[in-house]
């Protein structure tokens, strides 16, 4: 989930950016300019999917995919991510300028953690299901750490929003449920479809000949 | 959905006339000011400049309206939360819950802080083509990977909205109702990697049309600025207004309403 | 014109990493200033083989050779200045912010001058008939704009050769007939990947039919095209022009048919293979009909600005013109597959005297 303008204290807004500046500075080196349409088209998915909600009783809540966006494209997709969140905070104060540090981190964080979890896949012999169950765990993965960083920057920015950031992580466990079931469902389907988009290719792709 | 958020760019007023770059950086020292506010009366007062910096714009007010509900949406469980669950005395126990006015003055000063900044947001990227301010971004050090991947990021939101809608369309033809249970979630997963599949093949297309097109890894443009006297005589009157507001609340006149260092 | 070919494709294999062999052995030679069809089923490799065309992919074995130059990695800018590709799907070519954005795209990476691009984004723009559409984001306008736009973003670098992937899908019957007349006005090498056999048809004066990775046939248009048993061999059907025209000839061997229908048929069938074809306008035999069709050539022409089309000649020195059409081959081929027993449904939709839109009231099969 993301989080508003006008929460956060100064400290953490800047250590979102700082964070910010670091995970992209690491994780676009090397970028081939092949790359950059590549990240670009896939963080549109990203934002479009972001806007698909799922009721739930008499609320929604929309999609995050954080996870999915870190098992397609591993670390460059700290950069879809963060491409996601500026245009959310430019184009219709989803989230906020002022946080667009905090939230790529958290996202962008979850997602890495995401890809880490889903490259463990080959250590286990799961026959089939084996897309399917870190599918599941990197869905999974990419929330639970959204929570924690934000329940997280809430904590340091006062302990007014002790209480604040215990709701926060209780709000992302039906979140994490049904990214959970959604990532391990779209995986098991790539696996069957189009099995290159999860076995990292997309970052060489097909015209890495030119 | 309204995304393009540049569709009033060609209304004429002097914020629309403001230089970009020069428009990003007063703006954008206003809102982050804004962001770090404690006291209820100046947080008032910054939300009432941002609304006159709207009304400026002629940016109809059902355009804003947007990026508020998101406002509205994101902030009214604090309402509910912090008055609540403010540590130290309660004033008084609603249905048996402790109900602190620090907390509520809380929600109410992140509430308006929020508001402001997302209207003077509005009235940065509303007032100029999307395009420009980015490359204004660029001339303003932004790096320049960063801005080429938002611009093309921001030209195919509106392919994949549209295949969205499609996919959706024929989906429902089909019988498929959006509900919380394992189906919808399975078919939603089917969907988003449909979804993923097509963009994969539309990125290949894409950097191939590219490279037809001779491109090699740089975004060239055309767009110059020219920033007159005018410009930073605006710029001036946003930054001494910021500079004002900001020193009204660090002098402590009103009380803050939260303890928390800047 | 120069006496280096255009193209020369010689021996090219190629293999995706995912280890699919889609082009196995391609080889021919394409003059400045032919226009040639490529066509082909889906998955013959029509896609693969045009993105070698200007080194998107580059070829397992063999040599891409254009305009005397064979591709290599070193000289990718070079060729790709001289062979635009427009794509099947305008907005994998449509990639920037606005109209003026894409067309001047291609300019600026050539690094020209702030005025010189202008001038070709207006020229481009003007071409296309999409002038005034500057400052319009790209995806606000119609699908067959956006088609036009994507040949604009295109022609702005001035390419010698144009290649096409599927020019006329999803196009609506007057931006198609726009694109048609285009193409048949333009003077650049062009080469047409296509399943619309019609759109060949009218335009191009040589046709290459790829299948599964390799030539099949590569000669003129006019007799690759006519060739019902060799198109459908190779999942493709004749021409809908020609089919009609096939239909029409089943019914002249009806024994009891009256001197006048038969009469009609003959000049509507003669006046019919006039309109088809890229050198319709050459023809020295004048027909009653021939003259109404030119009237409604006249009013496409003039909505899409196009001028010289009168004018338009095959290439000089070229010799792969049409021949008029065999009324004696076409007899015994129409024996064979039986369609004069048609004829009660069909003279009756003829009789109407429709014959002036050439294709109208025959596709109820």
């Amino acid at each position: 989930m993301h989080i508003a303008d006008g929460i956060l204290s100064a400290p953490v807004l800047a250590a979102g950016f700082g964070g910010t500046a670091i995970l992209a500075a690491v994780t676009l080196r090397k970028m081939g300019h092949e790359e950059i349409p590549k990240v670009s088209v896939m963080s549109a998915v990203f934002f479009v999917v972001n806007l698909i909600h799922i009721p739930i009783g008499p609320t929604s809540i929309h999609f995050i995919m954080n996870g999915l966006v870190g098992v397609i494209l591993g670390k460059r997709a700290f950069s879809a991510i963060m491409l996601g969140v500026i245009l959310q905070a430019f184009l219709f104060g989803f989230g906020g300028v002022t946080v667009i540090g905090v939230n790529c981190v958290m996202l962008g964080g979850g997602a890495l953690i995401a890809y880490f979890i889903w490259q463990l896949r080959h250590r286990f012999p799961l026959g089939d299901r084996v897309e399917m169950i870190f599918g599941a765990l990197a869905g999974a993965a990419g929330i639970f750490v959204s929570g924690v960083i934000l329940a997280l920057a809430l904590f340091l920015t006062g302990e007014e929003f002790l209480a604040t950031a215990e709701y926060a992580l209780a709000a992302h466990v039906p979140a994490l449920i049904i990214e959970a079931i959604v990532v391990g469902a779209c995986a098991s389907f790539l696996k069957k479809t189009k099995p290159d988009l999860l076995s990292g290719q997309v970052q060489k792709g097909i015209l890495k000949t030119s | 959905m309204s995304l393009e958020i540049d569709r009033f760019s060609h209304v004429e007023s002097s914020i629309q006339r403001w230089d970009p770059r020069i428009k990003i950086l007063s703006l954008g020292f206003f809102i982050f000011v804004a962001a770090l506010l404690k006291t209820i009366p100046v947080a008032v007062v910054s939300l009432l400049i941002a609304i006159i910096i709207i009304k400026i714009t002629n940016i109809p007010f059902h355009f804003v309206a947007n990026s508020i509900k998101w406002v509205i949406i994101f902030l009214a469980p604090f309402f509910l939360i912090l008055p609540f669950s403010y540590p130290g005395e309660a004033a008084f126990h609603f249905i048996g819950l402790p109900f602190a006015w620090e907390g509520f003055r809380l929600a109410i000063v992140i509430f308006t802080k929020a508001l402001a900044i997302v209207l003077a947001t509005d009235a940065i990227f509303g007032s100029s083509r999307f395009d420009i301010s980015m490359i204004a971004m660029q001339r303003l050090k932004c790096p320049r990977v960063i801005v080429q991947m938002v611009l093309f990021t921001y030209r195919y939101i509106f392919v994949f909205i549209d295949e969205v809608k499609r996919m959706e369309k024929a989906m429902r033809s089909k019988g498929f109702v959006m509900k919380a249970n394992m189906n919808t979630l399975r078919t939603m997963g089917n969907f988003v990697g449909t979804l993923l599949i097509r963009s994969f093949e539309r990125t290949e297309r894409v950097y191939s049309a590219m490279l037809s097109k001779g491109y090699q890894g740089d975004l060239h443009t055309l767009v110059t600025f020219e920033a007159q006297g005018k410009d930073f005589v605006k710029a001036g009157l946003i930054i001494l207004l910021t500079i004002a507001v900001l020193v009204t609340d660090m002098i402590r006149i009103f009380h803050p309403a939260t303890q928390g260092w800047y | 014109m120069s006496d280096r070919n255009a193209i020369v494709v010689d021996d090219v294999y190629f293999t995706y990493p995912d280890g699919r062999e889609v082009l196995k052995g391609i080889s021919c030679a394409i003059a400045h200033g032919e226009r040639v069809a490529l066509v082909g089923p889906n998955g013959a490799g029509k896609s693969t083989f045009m993105s070698h065309l200007n080194g998107v992919l580059m070829p397992s074995q063999g040599r891409v050779i254009i305009d005397g130059v064979e591709i290599t990695k070193d000289n990718l800018t070079q060729i790709r200045r001289k062979v635009g590709i427009v794509f099947q799907d305008p907005d994998d070519q449509l990639f920037c912010p606005t109209v003026f954005d894409d067309v001047a795209f291609g300019p600026l990476n050539l690094g020209l001058s702030r005025d010189e691009i202008h001038l070709r984004v207006r020229d481009a723009l003007e071409m296309v008939g999409l002038l005034g559409f500057e400052g319009r984001p790209s995806f606000h306008l119609s699908f067959g704009e956006r088609k036009r736009l994507a040949l604009a973003t295109v022609l702005s670098y001035q390419p010698e050769i144009l290649v096409f992937d599927e020019p006329s899908t999803n196009m609506d019957p007057l931006s198609r007939r726009r694109m048609i007349e285009w193409l048949k006005s333009s003077d650049k090498t062009i080469i047409l990947c296509t399943h619309d056999l019609d759109i060949a048809l009218e335009v191009c004066y040589r046709c290459i039919v790829l299948t599964d990775g390799q030539i099949v046939a590569d000669g003129p248009a006019s007799d690759i095209l006519y060739d019902r048993k060799l198109l459908e061999a190779n999942r493709l059907e004749l021409p809908l022009a020609l089919q009609t025209h096939e239909l029409l000839h089943g019914m002249l061997n009806i024994a009891n048919m009256d001197e006048e229908h038969r009469t009609i048929i003959q000049d509507f069938l003669h006046a019919h293979l006039h309109i088809h074809g890229p050198d319709q306008h050459q023809h020295v035999h004048l027909h009653a009909h021939e003259h109404e069709h030119d009237h409604l050539h006249e009013e496409i022409l003039q909505d899409t600005h196009v001028h010289d089309l009168k004018h338009d000649k095959p290439p000089s020195g070229h010799t792969d013109v049409p021949v008029p059409h065999s009324h004696e081959k076409d007899k015994e081929k129409d024996k064979e597959s039986g369609l004069g027993g048609r004829l009660k449904i069909r003279h009756k939709l003829f009789g109407g005297g429709g014959g002036h839109s050439h294709d109208g009231g025959f596709h109820t099969h």
